[in-house]
């Protein structure tokens, strides 16, 4: 058997995160939420639907994997909303389960893509807030990132593109999963707690490479392996390892 | 008298359509149906974008118009490469204070648009969007008002109406009658809000062939004031249903933009005059045929 990648164990995590029966968006950079959906639906969840963003594909069947979420290979899908459709469903309450990311994340899971400084002195520019917004409307997020360093965990967002764990009443339950090329992190009374570590990752290496204390229970476990079966059915749908080969 | 048709050179378009100054939006989001062809035509014209707005997503379509040194505010919900990388030319821009970014998401990008097709004076957010930082970042373009009906505190932002809009389709015939063969983003409400509308075509089909497939029809001509046939017109990125983003190429365009962009500009947009001979510099048949060569769904 071949060796499982960083990006696949991720893959799985997130995929055995949805729970049948939910409905999954996504946006720009998503080639690891678009493998783990589908995954999902063909393993435990058939009854999962996604949207890719600004593609507006709803249940594409992603054979093959393409890298940019608008692309047109997307398009053989069950449904091709317009773009303005797909925020109207943004704005209802059928999302369940949105992915984030951000150039900043912290302990209470609010996701920064606006840039790094203050306002009116922004020295880092990223590349904008995008859908980020709306997930203050979605069921719960899971948030994804391609690096785990004190850089991207931070006690404290310079800005908040997509709103964690904010003061004052929240129409969604907040984040609930944090899935990183280190580890698996979940929240406790709103805050961010280590789950399990991937092979070769010490808790100390998580400690060390998270800019905030994160809760460590006692028993921090391994993140599971894909099974052979989930392991089949993404090289299957990823054959130029877009997702597989995207971690370093 | 016989009826006018639209179509046009892209320096005729622009010269006719783009004023300095102007309010300027961009369709295509992404690396995707970007109206390449015209923009390269607006940097050779050297037009000043007073404003620049874009679906919710921009790519090299604003990040080129910027790098020329044309943009003096954009409207920016995201502007970035995707899996490629960040937007270098908005990043130094903005950076340095030569571009004023006014902050902005996705829901502003579709409902400044859509409150501008709609002749709405603004348009009103669903709850919960106030929760970020952005509406503090960008107070002229996000207020909250009184919903008249319940007297809550509600988030709106501003209507937006371009002076002019560059859209890229697959087809239209002369008088601007056009299909939109893929994903639609937000180009449908930009051509509605926009006061002028260039569109560019891979092809210009008859007449005859819109009136067989009118139900398939998505922008009617009367809203359309030129038409620009240039097939390949969005390279470097992909016009869908007809060919995929040059990634290579894309590449080489962020390397070139930390290393000598105005090379860059010299040899894609200065230097060739015509989309013909844009097409020649990038490879010509053989990389329009490796382009267009791919696992194609439909």
């Amino acid at each position: 058997m071949v060796e499982v990648t960083v990006g696949e164990r991720m893959a799985a995590a997130m995929a055995r995160h949805l729970k049948d029966g939910e409905v999954v968006i996504m946006g720009a950079f998503s080639a690891l939420p678009m493998l783990a959906s589908r995954l999902a639906q063909l393993t435990h969840a058939p009854n999962v639907s996604f949207i890719c963003g600004g593609s507006g594909a709803i249940n594409p069947t992603l054979e093959p994997l393409p890298e940019s979420s608008c692309d047109d290979r997307l398009l053989r899908a069950e449904c091709i909303y317009a773009l303005p459709d797909v925020i109207d469903l943004e704005a209802r309450p059928e999302i369940d389960v949105f992915f984030a990311g951000g150039l900043q994340i912290d302990a209470k899971g609010n996701c920064n893509l606006v840039g790094i400084g203050k306002p009116g002195e922004i020295k880092f520019r990223g590349p904008g807030s995008v859908g980020l917004p709306f997930l203050s409307r979605a069921g719960r997020y899971i948030i994804y990132t391609m690096a785990h360093n004190t850089r991207n965990f931070v006690p404290e967002v310079d800005f908040i593109s997509g709103p964690g764990f904010v003061d004052g009443e929240l129409l969604s339950n907040g984040p609930s999963l944090v899935v990183t090329p280190l580890g698996v992190m979940d929240f406790e009374d709103k805050k961010m707690r280590l789950k399990s570590t991937h092979p070769g990752v010490s808790v100390e290496m998580v400690k060390e490479n998270t800019g905030f204390d994160l809760i460590v229970p006692d028993n921090v476990g391994e993140t599971p392996a894909p099974t052979d079966d989930e392991l089949t059915i993404m090289r299957r749908l990823d054959p130029s390892g877009a997702a597989r080969d995207s971690i370093r | 008298m016989t009826r006018k048709e639209k179509v046009m050179e892209a320096g005729d378009a622009v010269s006719k359509f783009v004023k300095d100054g102007c309010l300027l939006g961009v369709g295509g989001m992404h690396m995707h149906n970007n109206a390449m062809a015209v923009i390269r035509e607006i940097i050779r014209q050297k037009k000043k974008i007073g404003g620049l707005t874009t679906s919710p997503s921009a790519c090299t379509n604003a990040d080129m118009l910027i790098g020329a040194g044309l943009v003096e505010e954009i409207y920016c919900s995201y502007v970035g490469f995707e899996h490629l990388g960040l937007a270098p030319n908005f990043r130094k821009f903005s950076e340095s204070g030569e571009l004023k970014v006014r902050d902005c998401d996705e829901a502003f990008s579709v409902y400044s648009l859509r409150g501008g097709a709609s002749s709405l004076p603004f348009h009103p957010l669903p709850k919960g969007l106030e929760a970020t930082s952005v509406p503090n970042l960008n107070e002229d373009d996000y207020k909250f008002t009184k919903d008249p009906f319940t007297g809550e505190d509600v988030l709106c932002v501003r209507s937006m109406q371009p002076d002019v809009a560059i859209v890229h389709c697959q087809k239209a015939d002369a008088y601007g009658n056009a299909i939109f063969e893929g994903s639609k983003f937000t180009d449908f409400d930009m051509i509605k809000a926009s006061d002028k509308v260039i569109i560019q075509v891979e092809e210009v089909v008859p007449s005859e062939y819109i009136l067989e497939k009118s139900h398939k029809i998505n922008v009617p001509g009367l809203l359309v004031d030129a038409v620009v046939d240039v097939p390949f017109g969005c390279h470097p990125t992909a016009c869908h249903r007809y060919y995929t983003y040059d990634a290579d190429h894309l590449k080489e365009y962020l390397k070139a933009c930390k290393e000598d962009f105005p090379a860059y500009l010299d040899k894609y947009v200065y230097g060739p005059k015509t989309n013909e001979d844009y097409l020649e510099v990038i490879g010509g048949r053989e990389k329009a045929t490796k382009l267009m060569e791919r696992d194609i769904p439909w």
